[in-house]
Order: structure tokens, then C-alpha cells, then sequence
């Protein structure tokens, strides 16, 4: 298991937003977090990229106590995130994007005198990472002038820059037209698979999405663990799939 | 035990000014977000126009004892020229980043700074000694000037004034609500550009009454706007942004601190106002009353 | 590649200045470098990394004062040793309090730069057995190169040598500001200007990009400062006065702090222009403070932005 929370809980004042989750991840895994607004899907998704320190509980990450770490150290040891609201740098390029993460990545962060221009390693790491998510074309495009999709693509990419061994996308096809929404989510899979990525942990909201591409779906309600199987046995329990999905499906995506 | 009593004297009046100016600076920042430099030079536009207006009003054979008539009207009249600051310039800033609105700030600082030397001179210009009109006073057998009193008294008076604008009317809960929450006040129907002019001028009114008020016990002099900003802007760092509680508490940190200083150890006497203000960003941001920070 | 020739231009121009021109111009270009070094520093932490500091002057002051302090106590007059000193003492100061600003944003980094700007300015107008006080301390006219160049008259030193000394520590000072942010690091800078909390995400450790970018700009003040001192020969307390530091953002706002040579240019516009609006009436403050209005409201990119395309809205 590479990612472990283990009774997990969190409150925020009297307001309970987690409570006892364990949810385990292991190498060759796609998770997909579901449950309906408030049921503290971005509290657990924060908690496990140890931006909230959990009330109770412990978050591991490769055996290593992740709890309240923060962005900066998780990156380095090897998780990354994409996030709800898309996060982009306006006035940096797709190129300058990508490069700023195989910079970090590569510790190159200090070389104050040194060219970045001329630094073949991080240009052709970025490159190669702009072909795997189809932005190759747009290379040099101001980040704040491309299309919805492909600044979500863009955000994702730079997340996958740091070659991490395990990623966190929070609504990964949020905002996007349902064309795009299967565009990146195949650009996703590929690319996860070309750079080697072990384990994938989504939050999302379209059951489509989850059902074709998850292999576990861990579906939560106020803030506890309602299941945890296998998509097959998540739509084969009705009485789950009135719980979390019913509504929804019921009047369209 | 005199001089402890004219330091105190002394130390509460300059605090009387201060929380004037800053309540002015307060009361922008809280509802407009933004922190207006140029208060110091309304501050001191109030005190060269007051100055202005006593002569006048000494030349045009008023009796002394209601000198502070004209002053405080000129004062508060003179205030009104903020709405055209407002209007004319800030108003198109509104929607950028704050590094911008405090940079128009200062333009208005630098332009303020010439235009009234460009009216009034470089020379410092005063009242003389037309405040010892009213004589003075034996406080705890210390001679304090009785019009000192009366400036401290009419601060007071102030602050419960604006106390009472924002807790008992129609304005101060608009000014209150807009401070909170802008886009729920917009939402509820709230004229923004008609509060923020209003707003706008109150500060900048408070801050030419500060200078008004401060003419008779000193000389006008050209350097007085932008130096008063800097102690203003330590007022409002301790008392917390926005805060009017701030701006009293505050004033009265700074003014009787000043004055300790000045008698004790004048070289120390803006260096531990400075070191304060950078203790307090240090540990405790928002002040003793303000807000939540950045 | 009309940058590039751009650029030679500017560079033939400079070095034929002091033949050219009449002395009176060849000395004002003398503030006007000593500030394009300071500017270049400050824009790194403005239109690269997002901070605006209104305190900078508080290294000006620093650098200053080492100048004086080196020829009047320690009779020390190599203008390297100057230099390398309001380097070193910007830099050391700025290491604290970096730290401590650098922790915050937009205006409590504004208030709080601002503070120990005027904590430097109290300190050495009020000590002024130490330092002179408002009237400032003298500083003797150095060695250039260890040459003791005392017998030159001093406009002719100053039109001459010094001119060319300042010329070549702003095309240093150019060369080494270019290399850095065209650096890995000038990027980690860009992406923390643009978004912080989304470069902490790819492991940009902000605070500590932020400290460096402070202490490098302190640096550039500090030897722009001690380049100040000489051509007037004295150092004075307003060098470290807020409304200074409020000017050489204005200065980097005019030139346009999205672009390179913004600020340098931003220098040579404001100290050529103030100059002239000096010479008809005394009001430079009105004009410049209209100038500065009209730039805000209409054109925050500053010159550079309105020959270039690229639109800069925000600063952070």
C-alpha cells in the first residue's frame, strides 16, 4: 500500500467532516472518491496531500507519516495534485509550465547563474510531456489564452511533470464540455501509463467517468466511508447506488 | 510631578489629532480596502486652509475667542475635496490589484505636496499665539492650555459620533455591511459608487479636521503630510486595520508613547514607534482589533 | 532581432556620452545609472517575483552610509572596496529582514518593508553624532581601480572616469540580472509571482524564492546606493525616507516591470524629465504625480508595455 489513511477523522470546530475513514491505495491502482457536495471529499483529498492535519488518525505515504507536511515536501517525496478550480500561471507558457515542474523536480530551483535555455535535460523533459498530453502544438501559448481544456490538461500535465509515483486529481473533467471530458481522461490514462505513474486517486462527479475508468471507488457521505469495492459491486448494490448516484442518474449526468 | 502631567497632557493631545487621521484611514480601508496615503496630505491641506481661514477671519476683526469657528469650518469644508480624489482618480482603480490603488495614493501625495506649496509657500505658516486665547489651565499644577483640552474633547466627542454613525444609522450599517462583505452588500442593492464617494470623503474630512484642529498649538509646515502618514500608518498597524476601536487605542499607544519618548530619550522617539509596528506585523498582524489578515 | 539593435544603439550611445554631450548631461546620467542598478535589483522582486517593497530604500540608505562611513572613518577610498562593502552590509541586513517580510503578502509586505524603511531613517537622523544627522555625512571622492585620481578637477572626473566606472557596473549588473532571470530560478520566481499556491504544489518552497529574490535586490540597492554617494559627495537621511521608496517604484512602474529593460528605461525617463520639468518650474512633484495617476489608471505596463504586446494586469 502506498498511500494509507487510517482512521482518519477531522472536524473544523462542532462541524464534523471526516469521520474514521481508512482508504488504502495500492501500486496499479485507479481510485475514484465519490458522494454527493459536503460530504467531505476536499477535506479528505486536503488530509491526504497533507494540507489539513487530521483531527485523529494517521495519513501514510510509502510508510511515511504525511500528516499537515504540506505541498512543498509532498511533492519532493513524490505526490502531486491537480486541483478543482483550475490552476494555471497566466503569463507563463505551456513550455515554462511544464520546465518549472522537472525544474523543481530536478532540484535545479537555486542555479541562479545558469540558462535555462540551455538546459537540454529539463527543455526535453518538458517537451516530452507536452506530446503526452497533446499540447506540443501550443508549446509556447501563453497559459491565460488557451481553451478551458486544455488549461485543465495544462494543470494536470505540470502535475504529472514531477513524475510522481502517485497523483490527485480533485474533479479532473470539472468545467469541460463532455467531448473534452473523455479527451482528457484517455490523455490521463496514457500518459499515466508512459511515465510510470503507480497509482491514481480521482475525485469526480460523473459516473460515467468513474464507472468506465475506475477499478475501486471509495463513495463517501457525511464524512464516513459508506463503500468501498469494485465499480461492478458498487452498481450491483441498489440500494448504494439510490444512496450516492440514484438522483443523479436518475435525471441525467 | 508637572512634568509628568504635560507629557500626559501632551501625549493625549497629539493622540486626539492621530486618532482623527486615522480613523479617517480607517474608515476607507474597511470599506474600500484601500489604504490611503494621502490622508497625511489632507491632513495638512486642512491645516494650511485652516491656517488661511483664521488670518482671514482675524484680519476681518472676529473676535479671538471664536477663532475656532472659521477653523473648524474650514476644516470640515476643505474635507469635501476628496470627493474630487474620488471620483476624479480612484474610482478607476477600484477593480485592480492593491498595489495600484496604493500607488494612486501616492500620486496624490506627490501632487497634494506641490499644490500646496504652490498656495501656501514653503515657509511655515501659523496662528501664533492667537490659541492662548482662551488661556490655560492648572492641571495636577501643570499649566496645559485650555484649548488642548478643548481639542481632546472635541476627538471624544468625534469618536462617539462615529461610534454612534456606525451603530445607529442607516449609513453606518451600509458602511459596516460593505466592510464585511462588498459583493452581499452590492447584491442587496447597495449604490457602491455612492458609498464609496461617501466614504471616501468622510476619511479624508476626519484627516483636514485632524490638521485644522492641530494649527493652533503649531506651525503648518511643508513637511507635515507626509510624515504624519507614517505615524498614522503605525496607529493603524497596532489598533488593526479597519478598526475604529483600533484607531483610539492605537492613537493613544502611539501619542503617549511619542510623548514618553520625546522626554526621555528624544533619539528614540519614532525608532521605538517603528519597532512596535514591525513587532506587532510580526506577531500579530491584524492588530489589537482588526480583522483576519491576507 | 529590432531589440537586439536596439540594444547595440543604447550601448554605442552610452559609451560616446561623455564626448558628445554637454557636461551637464553627462553628469545627470550619473543618478540616472546609479538608480538603473537599484531599479534592475527591485524589479526582481516586483515584476518577477510579485512583492512590492515600500522600503527599498532603506538598501539605498545602507549602501550610501557604507560609502560614507568607509571614506570618512576608515579612510578607506577604493571604489571596489566601497562597492563590495554596500554589497555585503545590504545584503547582510536585508537576510533578516527578508525573512521576516517575506512571510507576507501584498500590503502587510508593503507596511511592513515601509517600517524598516523609516527604522533606518529615524536611526540615522536622530544618532547624529554618528552619522551627521540631517545634514549628512560627506563622502571623499575614490580611487577608481586604485588610481587616485585627486588632481582631476572634479567635473572632469566625474564626466570622465567615474562616468565610465558607473557604465560598466550597470552592464555588469545588467549581464548578471539578465543570467538570473533567465535562470531556473528566475523561473521558480515567474511562477510564484503568477501563482503561489500552485508552485508550492510542484515543490517551489515560496517563502525561501522570495527571500532570495529580496536579498538579491537588497544587494543591487546597496551598490546602486554607494554609486549615489560620490557624484554629490554627500549622504543624507531622505535617502532612506518612504516617499524615496515610493519614487523608485514609481520609476519601475513607468518604465514597465514586465519587461527587462522597463526599469533602467523608467530611471532614464524620470531623472531626464525631472530635470527638465526642474527647469521651468519647480512643481516636479505635480507633474510627476499626474504622470504616475495617468500610468495607473491607463497604462500599468509602463513604456516598455506600450511597445511591446504582452499585457501585465496584475502584479501578483
Amino acid at each position: 500500500m502506498i498511500l494509507h489513511a487510517e482512521n482518519v477523522s477531522k472536524h473544523y470546530g462542532a462541524f464534523q467532516a471526516l469521520n474514521a475513514v481508512t482508504l488504502g491505495v495500492s501500486a496499479g491502482e485507479f481510485v475514484s472518491i465519490i458522494g454527493p457536495n459536503g460530504a467531505g471529499k476536499s477535506t479528505l483529498i486536503n488530509v491526504l496531500t497533507g494540507l489539513a492535519r487530521p483531527s485523529a488518525g494517521s495519513v501514510r505515504f510509502k510508510e511515511r507519516d504525511i500528516a499537515g507536511i504540506g505541498p512543498v515536501k509532498l511533492a519532493k517525496l513524490g505526490m502531486a495534485r491537480s486541483f478543482q478550480l483550475v490552476q494555471i500561471f497566466p503569463d507563463l507558457t505551456v513550455m515554462e509550465t511544464l520546465e518549472a515542474a522537472v525544474v523543481a523536480r530536478l532540484g535545479r530551483g537555486r542555479r541562479l547563474l545558469a540558462s535555462l535555455a540551455g538546459d537540454r535535460a529539463v527543455r526535453e523533459d518538458a517537451e516530452d510531456v507536452a506530446a503526452l498530453f497533446g499540447l506540443d502544438t501550443k508549446r509556447h501559448a501563453l497559459a491565460r489564452h488557451l481553451p478551458q481544456g486544455d488549461k485543465k490538461l495544462l494543470d494536470v500535465a505540470s502535475a504529472f511533470a514531477l513524475r510522481p509515483e502517485i497523483i490527485l486529481l480533485d474533479e479532473p473533467t470539472s468545467g469541460v464540455s463532455t467531448a473534452d471530458k473523455t479527451r482528457i481522461m484517455e490523455i490521463l490514462v496514457a500518459a499515466a501509463k508512459r511515465i510510470g505513474l503507480k497509482a491514481i486517486i480521482q475525485v469526480e462527479h460523473d459516473m460515467d467517468i468513474v464507472f468506465t475508468y475506475s477499478d475501486r471507488i471509495v463513495a463517501l457521505h457525511q464524512g464516513s466511508v459508506l463503500a468501498d469495492a469494485t465499480p461492478q459491486a458498487v452498481q450491483a448494490d441498489q440500494r448504494l447506488v439510490d444512496m450516492v448516484v440514484g438522483r443523479r442518474r436518475r435525471h441525467g449526468a | 510631578m508637572t512634568n509628568v502631567v504635560n507629557i500626559l497632557m501632551g501625549g493625549v493631545f497629539h493622540a486626539s489629532i492621530l486618532f482623527l487621521v486615522a480613523a479617517g484611514l480607517q474608515v476607507v480601508f474597511g470599506v474600500q480596502k484601500v489604504f490611503n496615503l494621502a490622508c497625511g496630505s489632507f491632513y495638512a491641506l486642512g491645516a494650511y486652509f485652516g491656517v488661511s481661514a483664521v488670518q482671514w477671519y482675524a484680519g476681518a476683526g472676529g473676535p479671538p475667542a471664536l477663532f475656532v469657528v472659521p477653523l473648524i469650518a474650514a476644516g470640515l469644508l476643505i474635507g469635501l475635496t476628496g470627493v474630487v480624489v474620488e471620483r476624479g482618480l480612484l474610482s478607476f482603480v477600484y477593480e485592480r490589484d492593491e498595489t495600484f490603488q496604493l500607488l494612486l495614493t501616492f500620486a496624490v501625495v506627490l501632487m497634494m505636496e506641490d499644490l500646496i506649496r504652490m498656495t501656501w509657500g514653503t515657509a511655515p505658516v501659523s496662528t501664533s499665539g492667537l490659541y492662548l486665547v482662551y488661556g490655560q489651565a492648572r492641571i495636577a499644577g501643570a499649566a496645559v492650555p485650555v484649548y488642548n483640552l478643548v481639542v481632546i474633547a472635541a476627538s471624544l466627542v468625534i469618536a462617539l459620533g462615529i461610534g454612534w454613525l456606525l451603530t445607529r444609522t442607516a449609513f453606518g450599517r451600509i458602511i459596516r455591511a460593505t466592510a464585511d462583505n462588498r459583493e452581499m452588500a452590492e447584491a442587496l442593492g447597495v449604490d457602491m459608487r455612492r458609498v464609496y464617494a461617501k466614504v471616501f470623503t468622510l476619511g479624508t474630512t476626519l484627516g483636514t479636521l485632524g490638521g485644522a484642529l492641530v494649527i493652533p498649538a503649531t506651525a503648518a509646515m511643508s513637511e507635515m503630510g507626509v510624515e504624519l502618514i507614517v505615524e498614522a500608518f503605525a496607529v493603524v498597524v497596532i489598533g488593526g486595520l479597519g478598526s475604529m476601536r483600533g484607531a483610539l487605542v492605537g492613537a493613544l499607544i502611539v501619542g503617549l508613547l511619542r510623548a514618553l519618548a520625546i522626554s526621555w530619550y528624544p533619539a528614540l522617539e519614532m525608532l521605538i514607534i517603528y519597532l512596535i509596528v514591525i513587532t506587532v506585523l510580526v506577531f500579530r498582524p491584524r492588530g489589537l482589533f482588526g480583522g483576519a489578515t491576507a | 532581432m529590432t531589440g537586439r539593435i536596439v540594444l547595440a544603439l543604447a550601448a554605442v550611445a552610452l559609451l560616446a556620452m561623455p564626448w558628445v554631450l554637454s557636461t551637464y548631461h553627462v553628469l545627470l546620467m550619473l543618478p540616472f545609472m546609479a538608480y538603473g542598478v537599484v531599479l534592475l535589483g527591485l524589479n526582481l522582486l516586483f515584476g518577477y517575483t510579485g512583492l512590492v517593497s515600500f522600503g527599498h530604500a532603506l538598501f539605498i540608505g545602507l549602501g550610501a552610509y557604507s560609502a560614507a562611513f568607509l571614506t570618512g572613518w576608515f579612510k578607506v577610498r577604493s571604489l571596489e572596496v566601497m562597492l563590495a562593502t554596500a554589497a555585503v552590509v545590504a545584503g547582510v541586513i536585508a537576510m533578516p529582514v527578508a525573512a521576516l517580510c517575506v512571510r507576507y503578502v501584498k500590503i502587510y509586505f508593503g507596511m511592513l518593508t515601509l517600517a524598516f524603511g523609516m527604522v533606518f531613517y529615524t536611526f540615522v537622523l536622530k544618532f547624529y553624532s554618528v552619522t551627521g544627522g540631517d545634514e549628512g555625512m560627506p563622502v571623499a571622492r575614490p580611487f577608481l581601480l586604485g588610481r587616485d585620481l585627486g588632481a582631476m578637477p572634479k567635473i572632469e572626473y566625474l564626466a570622465g572616469p567615474y562616468y565610465y566606472y558607473t557604465l560598466a557596473v550597470l552592464v555588469i549588473a545588467v549581464l548578471l540580472m539578465w543570467r538570473i532571470v533567465h535562470s531556473p530560478f528566475g523561473l521558480c520566481l515567474k511562477t510564484i509571482r503568477d501563482n503561489p499556491a500552485k508552485a508550492e504544489t510542484l515543490g517551489i518552497s515560496v517563502p525561501h524564492y522570495r527571500w532570495l529574490a529580496f536579498v538579491i535586490s537588497a544587494v543591487y540597492a546597496g551598490v546602486g546606493g554607494a554609486l549615489m554617494a560620490t557624484p554629490t559627495g554627500n549622504v543624507d537621511p531622505t535617502l532612506a525616507y518612504w516617499t524615496h521608496s515610493g519614487n523608485i517604484v514609481f520609476m519601475t512602474l513607468l518604465g514597465g516591470f514586465a519587461n527587462f529593460f522597463g526599469p533602467i528605461v523608467g530611471a532614464f525617463v524620470f531623472i531626464y524629465l525631472q530635470d527638465f520639468v526642474m527647469s521651468v518650474v519647480p512643481w516636479w512633484r505635480l507633474v510627476f504625480g499626474a504622470i504616475l495617476a495617468v500610468l495607473v489608471i491607463a497604462a500599468p505596463q509602463g513604456l516598455m508595455g506600450l511597445f511591446t504586446r504582452r499585457r501585465v494586469t496584475e502584479v501578483a
